[in-house]
């Protein structure tokens, strides 16, 4: 549906040459599916997302949806953005204060040049709109009179009115609180769903990715560092930099005893001299040097010295009380570690604990760039 | 006493009887602050008491005060002379302030919200024009527009009549003049309007369709409205006030606005005091009114700035093949209010008597002018007197204010007092001023009247309110927590005041020090009736010259001083713009 191919926007900089922007970014998606754009800020993924609802001009690449090119470098074409049929949310919502709600939203049908609308037109596919964000009998409101969350609805709505291919929305949960992000989350998605319109999402929140996506972009760098499904992101980190900014994975260096084929266990000689039982998904030669990202939960934290398969020693340099479970800095000789484990029997600092790590959590990475 | 509250505040009981130096040691700021109330209070009260008193008292031939009555109101009202003037000054304001805001604004969104070419342009007229005394603005395009100017010139020889095209000194003449003059200030303040407006309201609006044109009409104009109608406010009221194009476009064929009628009034034998300041207390009154108007306009357009989005670099509009069309307008404007004017005033520069431009005046290119003007000492004289009277007075301002505006802002003892005294001179017209000022220092017993120390107070009076929309802005946008934990760490009000408030805000005073300077330096209105022949200001001479016809050196000394002003206003600029803080209006 959404087509994406080697999308590359380069800012110029007077300080240094890495000054942001998009470097060859590609990819395809199926109608219906919710992308998301996620990484640190300054990455480009909002960059990429303004290129493809046409607010910036890349400089070479191809954006298109279903047949119809909306952006071709090769062929310098670009259809202007208000004739790209896309809706918007933006982050800061950008509601017109001077326009009631129902105005807001019928503004994209009344400027539409391809038909025009009838009056009673509009007025029903407002409130269709209108009651598909939940806030049926708002029409009349002045916009200025609006909470955060009404305004994000309102926003959605007007993005999805004029019923378009492909819906953006750039961290639009980003000015709301914990608990009403945590609500819109959800409400975001069952929506999408309801619509069934396919939706590019910005955001550096990597929770609301992991629970909203069928894909996520992790982007680092002006670059697409890996593409996929939550839980492969998640569970699979193709770079340490994708290990460390989704779920704070600990990241060990380390050399392969052996070849491991991709996709097999192997032994990983860390640092400090322990042999670790790891997950190679790429493989890997004699000797090379790579590193393990462990996450903190997957890391069973027993108190003594039982041993165990696949085990490490350590000492609890920090422990602090979180509530729903416990948190650990461990040190196991000069590496430092970070493990979770059940708050009820909670282990004091300073205590000598045994670190079991199954060899399926223990995924072998490329280490991170110098 | 109740013993229900556990926590109790140890000097609570002491509190009940608070003494004076006890109230001064827990607040120091009270001190300053009963300083400059008396400062304020001596410099701008007097002024409005005296004008009030001319204009409801009469007096003998020593001036002494005799009764009270409302003749001279009466007098307002007898002829229609007052009627008149009034209806001038309406239909002026109202024409100059829809044509700058015609050509100023239509110059701003092209400048800030697209990709027009030549953006520079505006700047550098802005800049410059910051730098040229309105009078010389004036007096070149009297000459542009005039009998011998190439516009009349080029119609007599192309029809062979006698007669002219325009006649400048009407009406059309001084609305089309001052529109000019109050343009830069337009693409000033309505460019930073936009340069502020959330530019995601418009990429909203592309998003959902619609088209450039659109886009304005339905979304960028209406959300500028309230902006570009506080400023139309501002600048009618200011045009009000506008002296130079009154007196040199209009009094020639006895065209009378407001001012120029107070004006006339003090010049004529005898002067009519009387008349003159009860006509001072009714355009006093009206400005009061429209500030009044002004201040809750302004507030209105700030109600649209509350929803905002994070800095994006501001996206412009893509005009396509219009952006040529743009670039004509923006250099169009460069024209009128830098080059063609400037021009003229060199043509004026290089000739030893004043005639339109023909092939044979070229001959008489001489550049004897310069000579004279680099050479008599009564113009170097001139140039240090108006640098000295300007530079005191943006000092003393600031000075002033750096305290006043702060306590202001933070809303320290008297802020609110202080801040209505420093800004109450506001409802002054220039002339107006001026006539209030020679009046309480005639009275006053002290030997300054007619010397260069009564410009001086005048000016500080005058440009007070500028020096504190300065500083409090410039207060405003340090976070208080940065003298909280200054007070925190031990630091008593003064040392907070020198060490934390004084170097942040440098900035915000230095740009408010600039900007006194250069307006000071520009106006005539004030000046006009408080200088004397052994005290003149620029503006002042530059209007004798004019009147008494010495264009040719007036001009080449106008431009020596314009290079020198604009040398100026560089600076001013570049420091507003390093400090964050925004370009008042003048």
């Amino acid at each position: 549906m959404l087509t994406v191919r080697d999308l590359t926007k380069i800012y110029a900089n007077r300080y240094d040459t890495q000054a942001g922007g998009v470097r060859g970014v590609s990819f395809d998606l199926p109608t219906g599916t919710f992308f998301t754009l996620l990484g640190p800020s300054g990455c480009g993924k909002t960059t990429t997302l303004r290129c493809i609802a046409g607010l910036e001009r890349p400089d070479s690449g191809y954006i298109g949806v279903g047949d119809r090119a909306l952006f071709d470098g090769a062929r310098g074409e670009a259809v202007p953005m208000n004739q790209r049929g896309i809706g918007m949310v933006f982050q800061s919502y950008a509601i017109w204060p001077h326009m009631t709600v129902f105005e807001n939203i019928a503004f994209p049908l009344r400027v539409a040049k391809q038909r025009k609308y009838a009056r009673e037109e509009i007025a029903s596919l407002v409130e269709q709109a209108l009651s598909t964000v939940g806030l049926s009998g708002y029409g009349e409101r002045p916009a200025t009179r609006l909470s955060g969350g009404q305004q994000q609805r309102v926003a959605l709505a007007r993005a999805i009115v004029h019923r378009p291919q492909l819906l953006l929305l750039d961290e639009p949960l980003s000015n709301l609180d914990a608990s009403l992000r945590e609500e819109m989350r959800a409400e975001l998605r069952r929506l999408q769903q309801q619509i069934g319109v396919t939706t590019v999402y910005v955001t550096h929140d990597q929770s609301e990715a992991l629970a909203m996506s069928d894909q996520i972009a992790v982007m680092d760098r002006s670059r697409v560092v890996q593409l996929g499904a939550p839980r492969d992101i998640y569970f699979r980190p193709a770079s340490a930099f994708v290990a460390s900014f989704i779920g704070g994975a600990n990241l060990l260096d380390g050399t392969a005893e052996a070849a491991v084929a991709p996709g097999q266990t192997g032994v990983l000689r860390l640092s400090g001299g322990q042999r670790l039982l790891c997950l190679f998904p790429e493989g890997a030669t004699a000797g090379a040097a790579l590193s393990v990202a462990i996450r903190p939960e997957s890391i069973a934290v027993g108190a003594g010295a039982a041993d165990g398969d696949n085990t490490l020693r350590g000492t609890i340099t920090a422990a602090s009380f979180l509530g729903g479970n416990a948190r650990y800095d461990i040190t196991v000789g000069d590496i430092a570690l970070r493990a979770v484990g059940p708050a009820e029997t909670m282990l004091d600092t300073g205590a000598d604990v045994a670190l079991a790590i199954p060899p399926q959590s223990a995924v072998v990475v490329r280490p991170t760039e110098a | 006493m109740s013993a229900s509250g556990l926590v109790r505040p140890a000097s609570a009981p002491a509190s009940a009887r608070i003494t004076w130096t006890e109230a001064i040691r827990h607040e120091p700021r009270l001190l300053i602050a009963a300083v400059l109330l008396v400062v304020l209070g001596g410099l701008m009260l007097p002024p409005m008491w005296m004008l009030a008193q001319d204009a409801f008292t009469t007096t003998n031939a020593a001036g002494d005060i005799t009764g009270w009555t409302l003749d001279h109101f009466a007098k307002l009202t007898r002829n229609d002379r007052a009627l008149v003037s009034s209806w001038n000054s309406a239909v002026f304001a109202a024409g100059s302030t829809v044509l700058s805001l015609l050509l100023g604004g239509v110059l701003a969104w092209l400048v800030e919200r697209t990709n027009a070419p030549f953006k520079i342009l505006a700047y550098l007229a802005t800049i410059i024009s910051m730098g040229t005394p309105y009078i010389l603005h004036v007096i070149a395009w009297l000459f542009l527009l005039g009998r011998v100017g190439p516009i009349n010139e080029a119609w007599h020889w192309y029809t062979g009549a006698p007669d002219n095209l325009l006649n400048v000194n009407t009406m059309w003449g001084m609305i089309l003049i001052e529109g000019f003059l109050w343009s830069p200030l337009v693409f000033l303040l309505l460019g930073a309007t936009f340069r502020a407006a959330n530019a995601d309201m418009e990429e909203a609006a592309r998003m959902s369709g619609a088209t450039v044109f659109d886009t304005l009409r339905r979304i960028s104009l209406p959300l500028a409205m309230p902006a570009i109608l506080a400023l139309a406010m501002f600048v009618f009221i200011r045009a009000i006030g506008g002296f130079e194009v009154p007196a040199l476009v209009g009094m020639p064929s006895r065209i009378y606005v407001l001012t120029t009628d107070v004006y006339r009034a003090i010049v004529s034998h005898p002067p009519d005091l009387g008349y003159a300041a009860a006509f001072s207390v009714v355009m006093v009154l009206i400005v009061a009114v429209l500030l009044y108007f002004y201040s809750r306009l302004s507030r209105h357009a700030e109600r649209y700035h509350s929803v905002t989005g994070k800095g994006y670099r501001p996206r412009p509009f893509d005009l396509g093949r219009g952006r040529w069309v743009a670039g004509a307008i923006i250099i169009g404007n460069f024209m009128i209010v830098l080059v063609l004017p400037l021009l003229t005033l060199l043509w004026m520069s290089l000739l030893p008597f004043l005639r339109g431009f023909s092939p044979d005046a070229f001959a008489l290119l001489t550049l004897k002018n310069f000579r004279t003007v680099l050479t008599t000492p009564g113009y170097l004289d001139l140039a240090l007197n108006s640098i000295g009277v300007a530079a005191g007075a943006a000092s003393v301002i600031m000075l002033i204010t750096a305290f006043a505006g702060w306590i202001a802002a933070r809303r320290g003892p008297a802020g609110r007092v202080l801040d209505q005294l420093a800004t109450i001179s506001l409802v002054f017209p220039g002339i107006c001023l001026g006539v209030a000022v020679m009046e309480v220092y005639l009275r006053v017993p002290l030997p300054i009247y007619g010397s260069l120390w009564i410009i001086t107070i005048a000016y500080v009076i005058r440009y007070m309110p500028y020096g504190m929309r300065y500083v409090f802005s410039g207060v405003l946008q340090l976070h208080k927590e940065l003298e909280e934990s200054a007070g925190v760490s031990g630091a008593s009000v003064l040392t907070i005041a020198r060490r934390i408030v004084a170097p942040l805000l440098t900035p915000a005073l230095v740009a408010g020090w600039l900007f006194i300077f250069l307006i000071a330096n520009k106006e005539l209105a004030i000046a006009v009736l408080l200088a004397s022949p052994g005290s003149q200001v620029i503006a002042v001479s530059i209007f004798d010259q004019f009147v008494n016809g010495q264009g040719g050196e007036l001009a080449a000394f106008g431009l020596i001083w314009t290079v020198l002003m604009t040398a100026i206003a560089c600076l001013f600029f570049w420091q507003a713009r390093r400090g964050g803080s925004d370009v008042f209006g003048n």
